[in-house]
């Protein structure tokens, strides 16, 4: 019954291997669920989240297409941004309970080295020109780090508001591109390829400009006297 | 040629034992040895990944875990820091 629903283009060893990953992945949430119920404490459980989010990666990843590769990246992001939040929560929650107030890190961030002076600009543009070749979501990860790298180099000291929000509207703007790109894939096939390098470039200035934000929010946060 | 269905079981082993190592291992008392040991399950499931040809979700798993792993270090000092019971 299941072997008519595969379709034909799925490799054999992938639908071979299926059930096995399944069970192993269902094993796995299992302990970590169990693992969950037991532990009484926050700051574990949410330690332990990261086991049932592995499963769940294990399960996805069983479906072996390109589908499951689709799933799997924005089920990661969302993760990595649910434990940050829920992370803020819990610290928030504890200072307010003790009445104490503790410093944003742990580590005091010192980037006095040499290679932060002499080439930032350097390394800036080969990340930013490198990231603009590859387009799309790496190609945005890998701009924005090189923006980070800018900032943190303490090249540019005080933005002004207004670069602040023009840098937040850019993100927007790119955000529409996206989706109009998006829409065009459907509404009008025979510009597939327009559509495919808004996606791309939408999603470039997106995600490079907001690593870019917060690159700039943390240097803001550390550089204040 | 490589025999792939080795690989999934590795990776299926490590990241069962991981979990294991994670929920009822020596020591996970301390918030730091648990963190610790979901590394290995994280290596199982990358070990998945690499079977399945998702080189990109593989280079997304590596990255998000180091970022994951940073971010509950900083949680678990900080708590030690406002003296809550970790």
């Amino acid at each position: 019954m299941v072997a008519s629903i595969v379709p034909q283009l799925v490799p054999a060893f992938y639908s071979l291997m299926y059930t096995t990953v399944l069970y192993g992945g269902l094993i796995v949430a299992f302990i970590g669920l169990i693992g969950i119920a037991m532990e009484k404490r926050d700051i574990q459980v949410l330690i332990l989240t990261d086991i049932v989010g592995l499963a769940m990666l294990i399960i996805v990843a069983a479906v072996g297409t390109d589908l499951s590769e689709a799933l799997i990246l924005p089920g990661l992001v969302v993760e990595l941004a649910e434990i940050m939040a829920i992370s803020e929560i819990l610290i928030s929650h504890e200072m307010r309970k003790k009445d104490v107030h503790t410093s944003f890190t742990p580590i005091p961030l010192n980037i006095d080295m040499e290679i932060m002076t002499t080439a930032p600009n350097f390394i800036a543009l080969l990340l930013i020109g490198y990231g603009v070749f590859l387009s799309g979501f790496t190609g945005g990860a890998v701009a924005g780090g090189g923006i980070v790298i800018y900032v943190l180099s303490r090249k540019v000291r005080g933005l002004p508001v207004v670069v602040l929000d023009g840098v937040g509207a850019i993100s927007g703007i790119s955000w529409c591109l996206w989706i109009i790109g998006f829409l065009f894939f459907f509404i009008l096939p025979q510009y597939w390829l327009l559509s495919l390098f808004l996606a791309a470039l939408g999603l470039l200035l997106k995600v490079a400009s907001k690593i870019g934000l917060i690159g700039i929010m943390m240097r803001e946060e550390y550089g204040r006297k | 040629m490589f025999n792939l269905a080795l690989w999934v079981y590795v990776g299926l082993t490590l990241a069962i034992f991981g979990s294991l190592a994670t929920v009822w291992g020596p020591g996970v008392k301390d918030p730091v040895i648990r963190t610790i040991n979901t590394e290995v399950a994280s290596v199982g499931v990358s070990l998945i990944l690499l079977t399945y040809n998702s080189t990109l979700a593989l280079l997304t798993l590596i990255s998000t875990t180091i970022i994951v792993t940073l971010i509950l270090f900083r949680a678990i000092s900080r708590l030690e820091e406002i003296g809550a019971d970790v």
